[in-house]
């Protein structure tokens, strides 16, 4: 058997593997999407397909159809988890997506199974997995497998149009385990609007900060995190934690669940001046 | 130990093989003068090509060393998409038949043809899925593999060059072949 044939039986072994784990779930009127048998009884999948807010039917790798209950979203990675009792089905392996580099072969899985595949074509900022392969209609949700058949992540084509992206297996283990922890996903908040800012050349240079762009704050939500931290109209957000604030959708990845009671020092600039604050992160307050 | 030595565990010079493998059963559909498609050198004297690229009685070969043959049409079946071509004389090379129904999803596949005119162009993917792609519809080996107009009626092959399907159209990026067994069954059928 020549290296190739090799490299095609391991492929096709992955795809039997990690498609054992593979749920269809029918959270959206049109175009059904797919989910992960991550821990047992417990489905994760992508938040933007799963369109109900109590039960979802899921079809199992055997065909068996089970009503499964939306146990917890977190919208800010597009994740979303589904409790079901599903006996007999396995559940996926999943690797430290921390050691995926650009370049490895990735597999893509929908429900079926189908699969498609391609390479990692970068890693992120937030760890967030670019992929160079076609997610197919109905492969949001799905496992991105490596060539072992391990689970590295939950494909989303829900962030755009040109991006097919991963989300790594690690910020689902946390998603997963403040699940289990709290019973619930909890919405981290810090109760402010944002716009993006570019920062003054000369500002940069003096305060010696590699980022082109920052977020100001346009809105401070009475009685929230932010407004007890000091914050106020007008502040420059350059950075949360260790994480560099670049754009809105930075200071959203910062909140994550898992946040939601930790004191993190927001670094900003007021007047041109910059100015540490301590701030505890909340939990935005549910509807009804 | 040369470098290419070394690198010969590696998947890499496989493929350049199994393209050369593909391309010497590989032919060019003619008219006589505007290339129409791909197809592909079947065991004993035949060509098997689709159905939409051949419509007349007969049509012109072009094999890879150049030579051009005429090849008549012995049978056609448009809704499975396929044609078989007789081809006169012998000691044409022919292409090995994979086993029917031995694709696995996800697993490697490569495709030969001539898309857009470009000559004996490889793409490889690997076995999306195997089924209709529509309710009712006909089973396809649906790859995940780019396939261009020009690339119908040529091979679909596994990582040992075995010929799994016969190409026969693009859904979006998703290429559809129809798989092995059909084919087979089309071809004893017309050789009675």
């Amino acid at each position: 058997m020549n290296g190739l044939q090799s490299l095609s039986n391991d492929l096709a072994a992955a795809v039997e593997r990690a498609g054992r784990a593979v749920f269809a779930v029918n959270g959206r009127a049109r175009l059904g999407s797919t989910g992960v048998h991550w821990r047992p009884g417990l489905v994760v999948t992508a938040d933007h397909t799963v369109h109900v807010d109590e039960e979802v039917t899921i079809t199992g790798p055997d065909g068996r159809a089970l009503t499964a209950r939306v146990a917890g979203r977190d919208p800010t990675i597009d994740v979303a988890v589904l409790k079901v009792d599903a006996p007999g089905v396995a559940v996926a392996e999943v690797a430290d997506s921390d050691a995926v580099r650009v370049g490895h072969i990735v597999l893509a899985l929908g429900a079926g199974p189908r699969a498609s595949w391609g390479v990692v074509s970068s890693v992120g900022d937030t760890r967030m997995l670019h992929l160079d392969l076609t997610l197919y209609p109905g492969f949001s949700g799905g496992p991105l497998v490596d060539a072992q058949g391990r689970v590295v992540g939950i494909n989303t084509s829900g962030a755009s149009r040109h991006w097919q992206l991963a989300i790594p297996a690690a910020a689902v283990n946390r998603v997963v385990d403040e699940l289990q922890r709290r019973g619930r996903i909890p919405r981290a908040y810090l109760g402010v609007s944002t716009q993006p800012v570019r920062l003054p050349e000369p500002v940069r240079q003096r305060l010696n900060l590699d980022q082109q762009t920052a977020v100001i704050v346009v809105e401070v939500q009475a009685a929230s995190p932010a407004a007890a931290a000091g914050l106020t109209i007008g502040d420059v957000i350059v950075s949360l934690g260790a994480t560099r604030i670049a754009d809105p959708t930075d200071l959203k990845s910062a909140l994550r669940p898992d946040r939601v009671g930790e004191s993190i020092t927001a670094s900003v600039l007021r007047g041109g001046e910059p100015k540490d604050l301590q701030v505890t992160v909340g939990e935005r307050p549910r509807r009804g | 130990m040369s470098a290419r030595d070394a690198a010969s565990g590696t998947a890499l010079p496989d493929i350049a093989a199994l393209a050369e493998q593909l391309r010497r059963v590989t032919v060019e559909v003619t008219d006589g003068s505007q290339l129409l498609g791909s197809g592909v050198l079947w065991p004993a004297g035949y060509v098997v090509t689709n159905a939409h690229v051949v419509r007349r009685p007969e049509a012109s070969l072009r094999l890879v060393d150049g030579r051009c043959v005429r090849a008549r049409v012995l049978a056609r079946d448009r809704d499975a998409d396929l044609v078989l071509l007789g081809v006169p004389g012998t000691g044409l090379p022919a292409a090995t038949l994979a086993e029917p129904e031995s694709v696995r999803i996800g697993s490697f596949v490569a495709a030969v043809g001539h898309p857009l005119g470009v000559r004996g162009a490889l793409s490889t993917g690997i076995v999306c899925a195997i089924g209709p792609i529509e309710r009712q519809g006909r089973s396809w080996i649906q790859a995940d593999l780019h396939l261009a107009p020009g690339n119908s009626g040529g091979p679909l092959a596994d990582a040992a060059g075995f010929i799994v399907g016969v190409n026969s159209r693009a859904a979006g990026p998703l290429a559809l072949a129809v798989p092995m067994n059909t084919v087979a069954r089309f071809v004893q059928a017309a050789r009675g």
